[in-house]
């Protein structure tokens, strides 16, 4: 695939670099990369990609453009709130560099479609922000063969690996299961340091183009972590496992998967969501179960009254003997436990659920300034 | 024996928001029972119910994977609690 007069302008820079050369543009050139998820990670990546003249770039993302991602994901701009991520994203990118092509899918990665979007790429980077979709592309792309360069961030802190089938350990390899707790929230609920996502996204980018061009040494079988504060980078070996689910030696999954999304949107929209005032003004209402899915620990050091002791862990075998005509409302420190109790007992088919929003952190500060919350 | 404990960001709750503690202990699992008795709850983010290491979890002494909870940790040793982050 060669270049044309204005590209060999364009790439000028690269070119004078003797490990890319033209050879190595004319790879980029040449390149079809998928991005899943056009969010903190996928800005930085997607924007250098188009920038280094890759020639086919698709994104993934089914989300629309919220205020509150600006804050990080420096390939929107105010105008592009409430627009579809992908199809504002593949504007930007052509309006930057005209000559590659950009195909957006506004469409959620699920089992039944990854194959048919995975297959028209050569590499896939992994920038979602949810632990199904990040287990779904690797065994994805573990099972079509197709090299992988994953990152993820929580608050200021930041890990990247880089997976090429036959050559080193997969996702699964590292963290063979996501954590089922629901204790991990995600960034609407923990906060992210902006430039953070910046960081990893640009180290995925610069894997992205080693692994096309063939230069450098790739992070295979190496976990490289970030911390922002300490501004430190560390990095951890790790190996392929023989027992792995998707590239061990006897795998158990030879196709693409969705893991249940405990805290999915379908799983909660149903559940009522109450502020602390409002759980305040129900409670004298006989009709009221109030859950407390805290450790046991913590449940002594104060609790509401009324409220009975079920650690988020135990749930799921003693939701036999909930009642079918109360309302369950579940309570934790902060909302994150008790809202994965939510949608495990929605799972389970309990009829009415309410949760406690910002958890009795929220209580103490709206209703009972003396309330003690412990630590987890 | 005593060592630096590196607490991933998702844990850092338990530890005031530190990003490493000092703890005791001459074994992975002795000093993860030295930060339990300081940072209730804790331990059991790492380990569950049969004392397995969590499947989103890597413990790592110094830059060598922790396979055994049984494995020596000596003076001077970083052990680096790594957890699965989902944030994108």
């Amino acid at each position: 695939m060669s270049l044309s007069p204005a590209e060999l302008a364009r790439y000028s820079r690269h070119l004078a670099l003797r490990e890319i050369g033209v050879a190595g543009q004319e790879k980029l050139k040449a390149a079809k990369v998928l991005v899943v998820g056009a969010g903190g990670l996928g800005s930085p990546s997607i924007l250098y990609l188009a920038a280094a003249g890759v020639g086919t770039i698709g994104i993934v993302d089914f989300d629309k453009v919220d205020i509150s991602n600006l804050q990080r994901q420096v390939l929107f701009d105010t105008a592009s709130v409430t627009r579809p991520k992908a199809d504002a994203a593949r504007e930007k990118l052509l309006a930057l560099n005209p000559d590659i092509k950009v195909v957006a899918h506004a469409v959620e990665l699920r089992a039944a479609n990854v194959r048919e979007i995975f297959s028209q790429y050569d590499l896939v980077l992994d920038g979602t922000d949810r632990f199904a979709t990040r287990y779904l592309t690797n065994d994805a792309c573990v099972l079509l063969g197709k090299p992988l360069v994953s990152a993820a961030i929580h608050r200021f802190e930041g890990q990247a690996l880089t997976y090429v089938p036959l050559r080193g350990p997969c996702y699964r390899c590292l963290f063979p299961e996501p954590p089922t707790e629901g204790l991990v929230p995600n960034c609407a609920e923990a906060g992210v340091l902006g430039v953070l996502p910046g960081v990893l996204g640009t180290i995925q980018a610069t894997e992205a183009i080693k692994l096309i061009t063939g230069v450098g040494e790739l992070l295979i079988g190496r976990l490289l972590t970030y911390d922002a504060l300490a501004m430190n980078f560390n990095e951890f070996k790790f190996s392929r496992r023989d027992d792995c689910a998707v590239c061990g030696i006897h795998p158990s999954i030879s196709e693409p998967q969705d893991a249940p999304e405990l805290c999915s949107v379908d799983n909660l929209k149903d559940i009522q969501r109450w502020s602390a005032r409002e759980l305040h003004a129900q409670l004298h209402k006989a009709e009221i179960s109030l859950i407390d899915v805290r450790e046991p620990h913590e449940f002594q050091a104060g609790n509401l009254t009324g409220s009975i002791n079920i650690p988020v862990a135990k749930l799921a075998q003693r939701l036999g003997g909930f009642s079918r005509t109360r309302t369950h409302v579940f309570v934790c420190r902060s909302g994150a436990r008790s809202l994965t109790a939510c949608a495990i007992a929605a799972q389970s088919g309990v009829a009415s659920i309410a949760h406690l929003e910002g958890g009795l952190l929220a209580w103490a500060s709206e209703v009972d300034s003396s309330f003690i919350v412990a630590l987890p | 024996m005593s060592c630096i404990v590196r607490i991933p960001s998702p844990l850092r709750s338990y530890t005031n928001g530190a990003a490493s503690v000092a703890a005791e202990g001459a074994t992975v699992n002795g000093v993860l029972e030295n930060l339990e008795q300081r940072y209730a709850g804790v331990r059991f983010r790492m380990l569950d119910e049969q004392d397995r290491i969590r499947q989103h979890i890597r413990l790592f002494v110094n830059s060598r994977a922790v396979v055994d909870l049984n494995e020596p940790v000596r003076s001077g040793d970083t052990v680096h609690l790594i957890c699965a982050l989902s944030g994108g």
